[in-house]
């Protein structure tokens, strides 16, 4: 199987949790026998590189320097992070079996190569606007829980860490609660559990 | 290849979506290449009563959400937009029963959605840049500016071929970018001559009637009442023309300037001289621009001056300052007459010129017309377009995308 995970964090730029989740996945999937790549961004360390655990990780950098917001500097940036995929699959002999999305951010891009590609994504959800920042409706939270509910209604599956947020996503985008898969990431069987949701959507139904 | 060749356009505004002047172009220029046996498919923002899907004359139109949510800003909402076009586009793209062989962008307003299908489908990218952020604005004084002028950077850099529709245009975009210079073509904007025909003869009569005396003769402005316009110019030759022969100003268009144009001619005691129309529908100022004894485009800075090329086609006699631009769409004293920007004096001068020498302006209006036809006919300019695509075909077919 050949999985590619986006994420805005990765390690060396660790912002929160996730870039330390994320490392510590790409080398059980590894050693689990998935082809695994990472996409990731990087303001100086960019290209292609293969880590001591084996996984591949490519970190893009943001074409245009001088944004607005957040918002404008990950609109921009996820076209890199599609054309960082695109030429995995186009080396890769046009195989990408699943690609794995953590939080918002690259959800764009996720969702234009399904569309154009039939790669089907799952949305690994860790954080949500509405979390983040209680109770906001500007028009600049707005956008960003558009794009949470465009990633979790093109998604082919969802996973989340805990019941609570499982709830929690049901409750706020009304999401069909058998789309949704709580993983622990305490539980034995973590990894196990991911490739196993990795494979319910491989292949896709939605293939054009 | 045996089938026509398949081309995807982007374009944030299609009719009946008319913001500025990207609208017409994408709409005559996908016209004309459907009649040149290129396929065409334009992906454009929706509009109120426009269906999501239709076939104008050939060319596929697909309307997308053009996202109604409130927006922080007008570039955060391009952005935003650039979401959805790209969405939609991938899919459309990826349903059709043959690949798209070339993605065209018009301008900044989908840069994203160009440059990120290019790499997902890896098909080359043409971009027409129609305009530029430091041209706009004279400069880069702002974040947003910066943002913007970066994007257009980077949409230039990422797309096989850069298209300017005026040389001045490709000498700007070379120099606003670092672009080296075979990467830039010029094809130029086009008219439809044929809106000029059949209007009938009686009809006009009546119609110049509301604007001017029958002694008078009527001079046309047709723009924004805005400074790089240069409107302010003509206004202060007036009282030259006036002093030589009987004439009536009429100014279409609207802007910031309106009321302090207005207040200048009242000053001059020439209220009775000048008609401020305002914006005129379509059928009217096609009429206008037919029955005008002279039309005049003074601007100060103009990328390229269609005005100028839609009086041509209207048979009536051109003044313009040579600047931008216009500088190549007329030559001084065959298809027009060229006058120094930003000066009463040359502006009051030409229009008096073609005024009070009838011989001149037939002399210029027929050959005005007859470049109209060989230059700047949209058939011609399809197949021009044509010839670029399939010529950046045949460099991509040695390439290792292929």
């Amino acid at each position: 199987m050949r999985a590619v995970i986006f994420s805005w964090e990765y390690p060396p730029r660790i912002v929160g949790k996730l870039a330390e989740y994320v490392s510590t996945l790409a080398t059980d999937l590894v050693k689990n026998k998935v082809e695994t790549y990472v996409v990731t961004y990087h303001d100086s360390i960019t290209g292609a590189v293969e880590e001591p655990n084996g996984a591949k990780v490519i970190r893009v950098t943001n074409p245009v320097h001088s944004h607005v917001s957040l918002l404008t500097w990950d609109l921009t940036l996820n076209q890199e992070v599609e054309r960082a995929a695109a030429n995995i699959y186009y080396k890769a002999q046009r195989q990408i079996d699943v690609i794995d999305v953590y939080d918002w951010h690259f959800i764009p891009a996720a969702v234009t190569i399904k569309n154009a590609l039939g790669i089907p994504f799952v949305y690994s959800v860790d954080s949500l606007e509405d979390h983040r920042s209680p109770a906001a409706n500007a028009p600049f939270n707005m956008a960003i829980r558009g794009i949470e509910w465009l990633g979790l209604f093109e998604a082919a599956a969802v996973t989340a860490k805990t019941d609570w947020m499982k709830n929690e996503i049901i409750r706020i985008y009304k999401v069909p609660k058998e789309k949704i898969t709580v993983i622990p990431p305490s539980a034995d069987s973590w990894v196990k559990d991911i490739i196993s949701v990795y494979s319910s959507v491989k292949g896709g139904s939605d293939k054009p | 290849m045996n089938r026509p060749l398949n081309v995807m356009m982007f374009s944030w505004e299609f009719p009946p979506r008319v913001i500025g002047g990207i609208s017409p172009h994408v709409y005559f220029l996908s016209k004309s290449l459907a009649k040149n046996n290129v396929k065409v498919h334009v992906v454009t923002c929706d509009f109120p009563g426009a269906p999501e899907h239709e076939t104008i004359e050939g060319v596929e139109v697909y309307r997308i959400d053009s996202y109604k949510n409130p927006s922080p800003d007008f570039a955060t909402w391009v952005y935003l937009m650039n979401l959805n076009m790209q969405k939609e586009a991938a899919a459309i793209a990826a349903k059709l029963p043959e690949p798209i062989d070339v993605f065209h962008a018009h301008d900044w307003l989908v840069a994203t959605t160009g440059i990120g299908l290019k790499h997902v489908f890896r098909t080359p990218l043409l971009v027409t840049m129609h305009s530029t952020e430091i041209g706009r604005r004279d400069g880069l004084h702002t974040m947003t500016e910066r943002m913007i002028h970066e994007t257009e950077a980077w949409l230039t850099y990422e797309a096989w071929r850069v298209v300017c529709c005026s040389d001045y245009m490709v000498q700007h975009v070379k120099w606003a970018f670092g672009l080296p210079a075979d990467k830039l073509s010029m094809v130029p904007n086009g008219v439809n001559p044929h809106d000029y025909e059949g209007l009938e003869k009686h009809d006009l009569r009546s119609f110049r009637l509301k604007y001017a005396l029958p002694h008078e003769k009527i001079v046309l402005y047709v723009g924004r009442l805005v400074y790089e316009k240069g409107i302010h110019i003509l206004i202060n030759a007036i009282p030259k023309v006036l002093s030589k022969t009987d004439a009536k100003f009429v100014i279409v268009g609207s802007g910031y300037m309106q009321e302090q144009l207005s207040n200048i001619v009242k000053s001059m005691g020439l209220e009775h001289k000048v008609l401020f129309t305002g914006f005129v529908d379509e059928a009217s100022l096609l009429k206008l621009q037919k029955v005008a004894d002279v039309s005049v485009v003074p601007s100060l800075f103009e990328p390229f001056g269609i005005v100028a090329l839609e009086a041509m086609a209207a048979k009536s006699p051109v003044v313009v300052s040579d600047t931008g631009g216009l500088g190549e769409i007329v030559q001084h004293e065959v298809t027009g007459v060229k006058v120094y920007p930003n000066n009463t004096d040359s502006l009051a001068w030409g229009i008096t010129k073609i005024l009070t020498d009838d011989g001149f302006a037939s002399h210029i209006r027929e050959n005005a017309y007859k470049v109209i036809l060989e230059k700047y006919d949209w058939d011609n300019i399809a197949q021009q377009t044509r010839g670029m695509y399939e010529a950046v075909l045949g460099e991509y077919s040695k390439s290792f995308w292929a």
